[in-house]
């Protein structure tokens, strides 16, 4: 579908910001600066979908790539564990994986909504310094993003419960927790059964009409999907009706960034996109506001580079792309008696974090999360090529008897958990491949930290023994590997006081250009326990607050 | 081809709500139901429009040893072979010269007839589990799985055939309870012993 600007700006005038990229960061601080009577203009590589045009089709959107900007042979991203290994182009998926279009990954994600601890600010303080790493205090507490943490509960709309272990909040959850599935009460009773805690689960997708849209009615399409009805709180259904509406936003899709151009004064003067016919264009701008995901603002930061930035704009300190976190994670698949038939509603409904901190004691660095969810099993074909058993029949009478007794019986218990910032897990700009802008490929090395690999696997420990105090009939659990790619892309422009170790200062304003601001997963400095969007999303409101101040004070 | 069609009959007449039913039913948005309306799953015996007649037996042969006709439908039944013809001309096209070239692989393999068809199906299985770790063995697996679960528009899953098989009751709108385990807990919330 074609979006509906209220207003169009002309090129070349200057508008006061170019946000680049539309999703959980660019949609929530186009909506706060336009409101605020600031012109903007969006720039969204991918298309504009509205709600209605997303589909059930699995065959589609999960195996077509049709959502996430294609297949890789396509639209290639390169990959590699070390930096001694050419990176190779992936056959089914994209190693960065996002939502391509308007809305970004709000649009597809899980919807799990975690609010970080105070201690996950702090972490470095407490902990002490881990040799190797870049591990690092933020430069922000959790009391000060707390505000803005209750401004996406209410705004964006979160619908949950307290839980024993949370930090403190200023408000309460705006609409109750998600009804409890199958899967969740077991967890409970598992959780139960070994003195953990479960607690209904934090997720931005509504259990009652909030701000003018509609509950959820369970359809099961939300991982991977995007939401046909707004009940899932992504910007597109949240915060871009409301940019728009303001008169002060333009977006335009189809408009894939590749230079930021640099004028003599070292501020950003224009911003320079491919459109939708494949015209080159050049938007004149005051400020630059990135917000393109911790893959994408890097490549785009590495691809600006100039005489004064030799390694990349806003690259002084040499941290732009470095410290990449997505997040280590194990998996335990458990049958059951009866049928959960949990790809029926939200993926996850009981959340148990017992293990949230990290305890030297371990021998290691980390902490996690546990749920209860159907995982790649909600689908059918993804339940068949991906949840089975891999030292059972792969195919057969006995293959299909196992398919047709488990989707309905069957769940996961996910171990989400941390990664440690490194030096060699970081994006850079691939050599030999071109993305189908002809933009060169994003190219991502990455090899989990032993430590992160270690408390993955303790955690999936502790989950296999809830799916058996649970009653699981059958269970099994993949090795926990190097990961090969991910959708939390955190870490790469990270926030910080000093210019030597960040990119950005806590107000997300570059160090080194003073007209550019990156906020986005990027700017996380510890990679929390999984479910990174809550943050962001709380980031973006807290980083439009201060940007606009700034403005009105002309002090950009 | 010989096959189970009274069992097979039986299960579909047994089996729960139709998918395409429920959607409509439940009032999902009108793409959806449009595009449920317009499937393609073909009918038996219909024509094949980018394999050939001899591709299409063979490819048909080993899709049906991956998910035989036991009790219960298998891919014959879902009509897998058609979606393979229908997507191998459209949305994987790219993948067509290698399904080629793999299959006349895999027949060069043979040590008795020219065809895997010709086999019975216990040397069909027997030269299969010979071939499972090859790339043409995971592409076809791969393909039959997913023409046994996609949407029929892409000419397989005939009539539900793989949903219905799986559980699947279908994408619409859902209420609590879902399964067993929640219906348990929200009885005894109602009971007042949590």
């Amino acid at each position: 579908m074609a979006i509906v600007n209220r207003v169009e700006y002309a090129l070349t005038q200057p508008v006061d910001f170019v946000v680049v990229g539309s999703g959980s960061a660019g949609g929530i601080l186009a909506k706060e600066l336009a409101v605020s009577g600031f012109s903007v203009v969006v720039l969204e590589q991918g298309p504009y979908r509205e709600a209605s045009e997303f589909t059930h089709d699995e065959f589609d959107v999960v195996l077509n790539s049709s959502l996430t900007g294609g297949r890789p042979s396509a639209n290639p991203q390169t990959f590699r564990h070390d930096d001694d290994e050419v990176a190779k182009v992936p056959f089914r998926r994209n190693p960065a994986w996002y939502y391509e279009g308007v809305g970004g990954a709000s649009v597809h994600f899980t919807a799990n909504f975690w609010r970080l601890r105070e201690i996950d600010f702090k972490e470095r303080s407490v902990l002490g310094p881990i040799g190797g790493t870049n591990f690092a205090d933020w430069p922000i507490s959790y009391e000060e993003l707390e505000p803005y943490y209750t401004k996406v509960d209410w705004e964006i709309g979160v619908s949950g419960a307290p839980g024993p272990f949370d930090s403190p909040r200023s408000r309460p959850f705006p609409v109750p927790p998600m009804p409890v599935k199958s899967s969740g009460v077991l967890l409970e009773k598992g959780a139960k059964a070994i003195g953990f805690h479960a607690q209904p689960a934090p997720l931005a997708i509504l259990s009652r009409p909030l701000n003018g849209r509609p509950a959820c009615i369970n359809c099961g399409y939300c991982m991977g999907f995007g939401c046909e009805i707004g009940a899932k709180s992504s910007t597109l259904a949240a915060m871009i009706p409301q940019a728009l509406a303001s008169g002060k936003c333009e977006i335009r899709p189809d408009s894939a960034v590749f230079n930021l151009e640099l004028a003599e004064d070292g501020r950003v003067s224009e911003v320079q996109y491919i459109d939708a016919d494949g015209n080159q264009r050049g938007q004149k701008a005051r400020a630059v506001i990135l917000s393109a995901n911790g893959a994408e603002t890097s490549r785009l930061l590495l691809l600006s580079e100039n005489s004064r930035h030799p390694d990349g704009l806003a690259n002084s300190s040499g941290f732009v792309g470095r410290n990449l976190m997505m997040n280590a994670h194990a998996t335990v698949h458990a049958v059951f008696e009866h049928r959960l038939n949990d790809y029926k509603g939200v993926q996850v409904t009981r959340i148990v974090h017992d293990l949230y901190e990290s305890d030297p004691k371990r021998g290691f660095y980390g902490g996690g999360g546990f749920d209860a969810r159907p995982f790649l099993g909600a689908t059918p074909i993804m339940f068949s090529l991906t949840q089975q058993r891999r030292d059972r029949p792969q195919w057969g009478a006995e293959f299909k008897d196992r398919l047709a007794h488990n989707f309905t019986r069957q769940m996961a218990i996910l171990c989400n958990a941390t990664s440690l910032p490194l030096d060699r897990n970081n994006i850079t700009i691939d050599p030999t491949h071109k993305d189908k802008w002809g933009r060169p490929s994003l190219r991502m090395t990455y090899r989990d930290h032993d430590d992160d690999l270690a408390n993955a696997r303790y955690m999936q420990g502790f989950a296999e023994q809830m799916a058996e105090a649970a009653g699981a009939i059958e269970q099994w659990s993949p090795p926990v590997t190097p990961s090969a790619g991910g959708a939390h892309l955190l870490g790469t422009c990270r926030m910080g006081d000093d210019p030597e170790t960040s990119v950005v200062d806590r107000y997300h304003r570059s160090h080194d250009v003073p007209n550019l601001f990156i906020c986005d997963g990027s700017s996380m400095v510890t990679s929390g326990r999984g479910q990174p969007t809550m943050t962001i999303m709380a980031l973006a409101f807290r980083a439009a607050e201060h940007i606009a101040k700034a403005a009105g004070a002309n002090e950009i | 081809m010989a096959r189970d069609t009274i069992s097979r009959r039986h299960f579909m007449q047994g089996s729960g709500a139709v998918a395409g039913g429920t959607l409509i039913r439940l009032g999902m948005p009108a793409a959806m139901a449009a595009a449920q309306a317009a499937c393609t799953a073909r009918d038996e015996g219909a024509v094949f429009e980018t394999l050939t007649e001899d591709e299409a037996r063979e490819l048909d042969a080993i899709a049906a040893r991956i998910l035989p006709t036991t009790h219960t439908p298998g891919a014959r039944d879902a009509g897998v072979i058609y979606f393979i013809d229908t997507v191998l001309g459209k949305q994987l096209a790219g993948m067509l010269d290698r399904v080629r070239s793999g299959l006349v692989e895999f027949q060069a393999g043979l040590a008795g007839p020219t065809r895997f068809s010709a086999l019975d199906e216990s040397a069909q299985d027997a030269y299969l589990a010979e071939r499972e770790r090859s790339r043409f063995f995971g592409t076809m697996r791969m393909l039959t799985l997913i023409g046994f679960l996609a949407m029929e528009r892409y000419g397989g899953n005939r009539d539900s055939v793989g949903w219905k098989l799986i559980g699947f009751e279908g994408h619409g709108a859902a209420q609590p309870p879902f399964g067993y385990y929640d219906a348990q807990y929200m009885e005894a919330e109602r009971d007042g012993d949590r």
